[in-house]
């Protein structure tokens, strides 16, 4: 997988991220990997197609969803996982992806994104990728996004 | 032809007038107006509107937080949006609570007809259209895939998904689909089934071994021949649009949930001698 796709995602993550509310964000390593990621307890997949195809998995615990879903949410407290904060992790992830797209797009790729598909569990790997792929890691304060891209 | 019945959330008046001039000589009607977000919840539950206009600065509250009173009274309330700003953030709080149409101002007359016919179309319509035009392909495909990739013959089951999430122990594949409309499909089973299929895919013997790896390849490979072919399929038929599919992504693991926030899906399941063979297809509202 070319490089070159790996700043739209966290330009797209810097932008994004202080919008919804989140101030203290920094990136962490980027890693190749084979595959599959283990998820970490939440993870988000996003197809893209046209010019260029592939998938991205967002992969977080469900701690940090939690803390996700509550910043987004005007701090409103997020107990449990549940359908309104499921429905915010959705948003985020499309809202990145779409503002990855549009970087894409300013790199000369016409791209269409798929909606997201957010799973749930403790025991699962995604499969992303035939062969090796990236994975960012990010940190907003503390917490673990782990933005893993598979594009071609 | 029975007018479509409109209630205003507005404080200026200026835009009230603006909206009426818009909306006269056209198939909706005012119904009512609300100056604030108090007045909007009390005037929806006595006029319970075909659809409510929402604008996004109220002098006792915002726009989202009044949406979201109405939608405790009807969770299946049609609302629009309509703010100075359409920022990232804004459209991402309106769509948790569950707007799903956004509009900024100033408003454009056609745009604004568009919006109010596109979410006034009703959902049960919406719901035979999906399941006639784009479920019923894939079931086609589907039977006819499972006899040309492995000889098995099914007995197929169609309804409307209404758990808004899917539990897999086993494989599931996902794929996108991109265009008009947009979604994704899911193939997925359960461990034993996979490890029979794929055997039989790869031409294996019962007694032989079979990896992990081997076993989730053939199910990712059949799901998208399958998608692929149901979607080409649908855009023969509807030659005015077109669907892409996204490459797989494939889950894998014990007692995973796949949610499925704002789709409206189907459920098909391929009984056959080997065991169930399940797709989950949900396309995305409209926006």
């Amino acid at each position: 997988m070319d490089a070159k796709f790996v700043n739209p995602f966290i330009d797209a993550f810097m932008t994004v991220m202080p919008q919804i509310g989140f101030q203290d964000i920094t990136r962490k390593k980027v890693s190749v990997k084979d595959k599959s990621a283990q998820s970490l307890g939440v993870t988000v997949l996003v197809g893209f197609t046209k010019q260029i195809r592939g998938n991205v998995a967002y992969n977080m615990s469900e701690e940090t969803a939690k803390y996700i879903a509550s910043t987004m949410m005007m701090g409103m407290p997020v107990e449990e996982f549940n359908d309104m904060a499921q429905s915010a992790i959705a948003e985020l992830s499309n809202m990145l992806t779409a503002n990855a797209a549009t970087n894409l797009a300013t790199l000369g790729y016409d791209v269409d994104i798929s909606t997201p598909s957010l799973s749930v569990g403790h025991d699962f790997v995604v499969k992303i990728s035939s062969e090796q792929y990236l994975a960012i890691d990010m940190d907003l304060s503390g917490h673990k996004i782990e933005i893993n891209i598979s594009l071609q | 032809m029975e007018k479509i019945r409109v209630l205003v959330v507005d404080d200026s008046k200026v835009s009230r007038i603006m909206m009426a001039s818009v909306l006269s000589r056209t198939t909706f009607q005012i119904c009512d107006y609300a100056k604030n977000s108090m007045e909007a919840v009390e005037k929806y539950r006595s006029l319970n509107p075909d659809v409510v206009t929402m604008d996004m600065n109220l002098p006792d509250g915002d726009g989202i937080e009044c949406s979201r009173k109405i939608l405790e009274i009807n969770p299946n309330a049609k609302i629009v949006m309509i703010s100075a700003m359409k920022d990232a953030s804004l459209m991402m709080r309106g769509r948790t609570v569950g707007i799903n149409s956004f509009l900024q101002k100033p408003i454009n007359a056609n745009e604004l007809i568009d919006t109010l016919l596109m979410v006034c179309q009703s959902t049960e319509n919406s719901i035979d259209v999906l399941r006639e035009s784009y479920v019923k392909p894939f079931i086609k495909v589907l039977q006819k895939n499972l006899f040309s990739l492995a000889g098995l013959h099914s007995k197929v089951d169609l309804e409307l998904d209404k758990d808004d999430f899917l539990d897999v122990t086993g494989i599931a594949v996902i794929i996108g689909l991109t265009g008009v409309p947009m979604g994704r499909a899911i193939l997925h089973m359960d461990t034993q089934t996979m490890n029979r299929y794929s055997k039989i895919m790869l031409g294996m013997s019962e007694e032989e071994d079979l990896s992990e790896e081997e076993a989730s390849d053939s199910v990712e490979e059949s799901a998208n021949i399958i998608v692929g072919r149901s979607v080409s399929m649908i855009n023969d038929i509807c030659k005015d649009k077109e669907m892409r599919i996204t490459p797989p992504g494939t889950i894998c693991g014990h007692r995973i949930r796949i949610v499925n926030p704002k789709l409206t899906s189907f459920n098909i399941t391929a009984s056959t001698r080997l065991g169930d063979f399940k797709m989950n297809i949900g396309f995305a509202e409209g926006e």
